[in-house]
């Protein structure tokens, strides 16, 4: 069963009055537990696809289901419940809170949500990513691979059903990046979770089950392993 | 030119592209400016250019002749009689009331038979040029007449028309015989000749001045040594004019309070200047450091940052001009009916927009503007491009050293403790002034350390009470330390001096209220018709008082009276008391703490007197001290019996025995009437049968209660434009903390996009940036409070003691603080509702990729 339809979709920005096609009728699929890397140039649709797929925003034309639910017949208050409870979000530049501590940063989504007993999600899911010391340190305290992973905690905390990873390794040196690829790899399978990273790297792109090509907001291509 | 172009590129294009931030700042630096300008101006109209009431038709005379409860009219004899060649006027002075209008006006007794000629000519010299419809002799006959009387022409009366005058507790109709031109109402009097002048009032061997124009040669101090040495020794000379340039310079420390209260609005301002330019740096650090690499000295980037604030100073001040114009309107009527009641009669002059009050109201602007910006604008000037272009948006707070400023705000606490005990200088609470300052400085120091730890230790208790929102709110207030820190400052400093004030006239006002408890023991009162004004002591009818006496419910009557007298070239309140008939209080309103009978019969057939306390504060004196007062024609001198409280007025009061002060001062007809009832009578009745004996005077007659009611409207009325100076102060810092608020949003834009893909609803933002509003009104709120108390104590036992002389003693005025400060934080709090609908409004999309 697919976690993640986007079927036909458009997407189409406004700028100074000049309709800026993004994305022009594209259709993907993603399982449960696929690791989906998106690759292609700058301004081929990457981003765009991420929020699509993230609830963050609506296309223009077409559907995108996410577990079997269509963002289109959402308004704001459903699209912010979709993301709480299936969609987590891991960015290039980290985007921790610098006046939260670790725990607080990882806690964030479920007190948004108004959810019990964070603090011991939020424990639980730093020991995933090997910071369970570091829980009380604040950001600027930790190294980037730390923050990346305390991220990637933060993303995880509601167990969503999606990962949506922009650039993961994009502000860190290689030998990081790579422990932060497999780090997503292994949880995206040990937790059944569908991964979509977005990435310029081929050797990020080489560790996805699945390779998505874009150019110009089109799939040129798919590659499966 | 081409630098022009620059600061226009780099510094002014991105204000207005923030127009509503920018609006709200240079909105409150305009209000800030507007009511400096408000009370300069009301203050000149009021007081500044205060010229006596009296001074109307003085004309071109060069000294006056004045002795305390008149000058004996055979003192212009011996000035007639002297080998001088001198022009004499002598003039009585006093006030009638217009019956149909109820305007009050200074009425003028002037000698039109002595001094006929020149009166029918008009001449210049006097000062008015003349109007008179009828020929001079015909006028001179007429001004002879009893009924006669000459008005300015602003009162709009017609040559023949008649005029009902109350005067004292009589009504009499006038015939107007000439009108003059009065200035717009400037010089408008009532003008009679100075024997019917005599015959209204009832004043008969005494002129209240004798205006004297002397020869250019010899000198004015020569001539008044020779005249002097002919005159009585009670008999005083002066300079002509003298009474206004007293009256003058007690009306300057009035003036001064006011305008240091006008100032707290700039001192917020200058707090809001600060934060904008703050953060106006931390936000172009990046462009800083490129503009550094380009080849931009530290000195331009100095004076770019100056000149951002100096563009808002300059705004304010353009903005601030017409609208402290506007508000001068108001706040001279509310001046003038302080000044009337508590110091001296006069009339406000027009309200004159200057080129210097252009230039001071420009001045203030800028350089409040420029001088608040000076400090984060050479924090920009010294960020070096490397580091600037490096570290990209470097947190706002790295300077901030909270420990440090501690001890500093403790110092300075310390400082502002020794400068509240030291003396007044020149009678003025200098010290006063500076501990209140050093108590604001402290605050602001102290201010840091307080936010940081009540935001820290309070997040996660705000997040158990108030959700993730409150906890978020806390932690970003105190993540933005030095941000937060300049809004609290700015106001709670504004909270702090509606605080101070709030305690300072609540304390008062229950002093007063328990004060005339003490101070009215009589069960009625009973004065002439017309407004009262503290230097007016118009007199009743004699022979009222004993006809009052023998009605049938009343136990006694008191007889006072006043006079207006200078001691010491300063203006005070002559009066009497009749010892026969006081009755014993309960509570001691003396120094001393002793009965009242027991002081007042000190007073009783000696030179004794008890004066009140402002009295003893301008003139340096205290129980047992000896002070010579000028009486008719002679210099008495008098002991110090006690000092009583007084909150009458701050020009200060001589109080003696009624048959000591009739001895030098024989005139036996009193000012007001103190009724007491007898126990077995009603009130009512008695009233009833008052009204019923006084018919044909125009009297008025009130309660106990009804005095004190009015003692408070004029209490309140008083203090009206202090309330609305902090009013103001209070806006200005809810205007720079909604503006500030907007800054915020925008800076924490990714932060809050971020939350909205992390799940954040809508709602969420607007609560989070509503509880960041409701934080900082609620650590303004504490701050302000805390300062407001320590600044209400130098208020209340330095700067008003060494200023008017008052015992004031501490009361919390609790509903009116609680009222205040809970309005003032539901107004921080709806600050927020802008900002929060601009953060509900931002795509996250843009802005957490924006970076």
């Amino acid at each position: 069963m697919l976690i993640l339809s986007l079927q036909n979709v458009s997407k189409d920005y406004l700028t100074d009055g000049q309709r800026i096609p993004a994305l022009s009728n594209l259709s993907l699929g993603v399982k449960r537990g696929e690791f989906v890397a998106l690759v292609g140039r700058s301004g081929c649709g990457k981003s765009t696809l991420l929020n699509l797929a993230g609830a963050m925003d609506f296309p223009t034309a077409g559907q995108v289901l996410v577990d079997g639910i269509s963002t289109s017949s959402l308004k704001d208050a459903g699209m912010t419940q979709l993301r709480r409870e299936k969609v987590g979000f891991i960015f290039q530049s980290f985007q921790l809170l610098h006046t939260l501590t670790v725990f607080e940063n990882v806690e964030l989504p479920l007190l948004l949500a108004g959810k019990p007993n964070a603090r011991e999600a939020a424990r639980e899911r730093l020991a995933w990513v090997q910071l369970g010391d570091l829980g009380h340190r604040y950001p600027h305290q930790l190294s980037g691979g730390q923050m990346q992973r305390a991220a990637i905690a933060r993303a995880l905390i509601h167990s969503p059903s999606i990962l949506l990873a922009d650039e993961p390794t994009g502000n860190l040196d290689t030998t990081t990046g790579n422990v932060i690829l497999e780090l997503l790899r292994r949880l995206a399978r040990e937790q059944n979770t569908a991964t979509i990273m977005a990435t310029h790297s081929v050797e990020a792109a080489a560790l996805a089950d699945t390779v998505v090509r874009l150019r110009d907001g089109k799939i040129e291509g798919i590659t499966r392993r | 030119m081409p630098r022009l172009l620059l600061f226009y590129r780099l510094m002014v294009r991105p204000l207005l592209q923030e127009q509503a931030r920018a609006a709200l700042t240079v909105f409150a630096m305009a209000l800030g400016v507007a009511v400096v300008l408000a009370i300069d101006l009301a203050g000149s109209a009021a007081t500044g250019s205060f010229r006596s009431s009296m001074e109307a038709f003085a004309g071109d005379n060069d000294l006056e002749v004045t002795a305390s409860g008149g000058v004996p009219e055979d003192v212009v004899g011996t000035l007639v009689s002297l080998p001088y060649s001198i022009r004499i006027s002598p003039r009585l002075e006093n006030y009638a009331v217009i019956v149909g209008s109820k305007k009050s006006l200074p009425l003028i007794g002037l000698d039109f038979v002595g001094e006929g000629e020149s009166f029918a000519q008009m001449d210049s010299a006097r000062g008015v040029a003349p109007q008179a419809q009828e020929n001079p002799q015909e006028l001179l006959e007429h001004f002879g007449d009893n009924d006669s009387i000459w008005v300015g022409t602003s009162l709009g009366y017609n040559v023949g028309a008649r005029v009902q005058l109350l005067i004292n507790d009589q009504v009499r109709e006038y015939t107007v015989r000439s009108v003059y031109p009065d200035s717009n109402g400037a010089e408008s009097a009532i003008v009679m000749d100075i024997a019917a002048a005599q015959h209204a009032l009832a004043r008969y061997g005494r002129v209240d001045r004798i205006l004297l124009k002397v020869p250019n040669a010899p000198g004015l101090e020569e001539w008044q040594q020779r005249l002097r040495s002919a005159l009585p020794v009670g008999v005083e000379i002066h300079p002509q004019g003298t009474g206004t340039n007293e009256n003058r310079k007690m009306l300057a420390a009035f003036r001064w309070n006011l305008r240091l209260l006008s100032y707290v609005s700039l001192v917020v301002g200058a707090f809001l200047i600060y934060n904008t330019i703050s953060v106006s740096v931390v936000r172009r650090r990046p462009e800083i450091g490129i503009v550094r690499a380009q080849g931009a000295s530290r000195g331009a980037i100095l004076i770019a940052f100056v000149g951002e604030a100096g563009c808002f100073g300059l705004a304010g001040a353009l903005i601030g001009l017409p609208l402290g114009r506007f508000m001068a309107t108001g706040a001279v009527k509310l001046m003038s009916a302080t000044v009337e009641s508590l110091y001296v009669s006069s009339r406000p002059g027009a309200i004159e927009l200057s080129f210097t009050s252009v230039l001071l109201a420009l001045a203030i602007g800028v350089g409040i503007a420029v001088a608040s910006a000076y400090s984060p604008a050479r924090e920009a000037a010294l960020v070096s491009p490397v580091e600037a272009m490096g570290r990209g948006r470097r947190e706002y707070d790295v300077n901030v050293l909270k420990g440090r400023d501690l001890w500093l705000a403790l110092a300075l606490g310390l400082a502002a403790a020794a400068a509240s005990r030291a003396p007044a200088i020149g009678g003025k609470p200098l010290f006063g002034y500076v501990a209140a300052i050093l108590l604001v400085v402290a605050s602001a120091l102290a201010i840091p350390a307080f936010v940081h730890a009540l935001t820290m230790f309070s997040s996660k208790l705000l997040g158990k009470l108030f959700g993730v929102e409150a906890m978020l709110a806390s932690r970003s207030l105190a993540g933005s330390l030095r941000r937060t820190s300049v809004l609290v400052g700015a106001l709670s400093t504004a909270i702090a001096m509606m605080t101070a004030v709030g305690i300072m006239v609540g304390s008062f006002r229950e002093t007063v209220a328990v004060w005339m408890e003490d101070r009215l023991p009589a069960d009625l009162y009973l004065r002439p018709g017309g407004s009262a004004a503290t230097d007016r002591h118009p007199t009743i009818s004699l022979g009222l008082a004993e006809t009052i006496e023998k009605l049938p419910g009343v136990a006694a009557v008191e007889r006072l009276r006043a006079y207006e007298i200078f001691y010491q070239e300063m203006p005070a309140t002559l009066a009497s008391v009749d010892l026969d008939v006081l009755r014993a209080e309960p509570n001691s309103e003396y120094f001393s703490g002793r009965p009242r009978e027991q002081v007042l019969a000190e007073l009783r057939d000696s030179n004794a007197v008890v004066v009140s306390e402002p009295f003893t504060y301008k003139h340096g004196v205290k129980t047992g001290d000896f002070i010579t007062l000028p009486l008719g024609e002679k210099q008495v001198t008098f002991r110090i019996a006690d000092v009583y409280y007084d909150y009458s007025s701050e020009r200060g009061s001589v109080l003696m025995d009624r048959k000591t002060m009739l001895r030098y001062l024989p005139d036996p007809a009193p000012s007001n009437l103190a009724i007491y009832v007898a126990p077995e009578a009603k009130l009512e009745t008695v009233r009833t049968e008052i009204e019923q004996a006084t018919a044909g005077h125009h009297v008025l007659l009130f309660s106990n209660r009804d005095i004190r009611v009015e003692a408070i409207r004029i209490f309140d009325r008083t203090f009206a434009i202090t309330y609305a100076l902090e009013a103001v102060a209070v806006i200005v810092a809810v205007m720079g903390i909604a503006g500030a608020l907007l800054a915020l949003v925008i800076d924490r834009r990714r932060e809050l996009g971020l939350l909205r893909f992390l799940g954040g609803a809508t709602g969420q933002i607007r609560k989070l940036i509503l509880v960041e509003a409701g934080l900082l009104g609620l650590l303004a709120n504490l701050a302000g409070l805390a300062l407001g108390f320590a600044l209400s104590l130098v208020l209340i036992y330095v700067i008003n003691k060494q200023s008017f002389g008052w015992t004031i003693r501490f009361h919390w005025p609790m509903e009116i603080l609680v009222a205040a400060l809970t309005v003032v934080y539901a107004a921080t709090v709806l600050a927020g509702l802008y900002p929060a609908e601009v953060a509900v409004r931002l795509n996250p999309l843009e802005v957490v990729h924006e970076e």
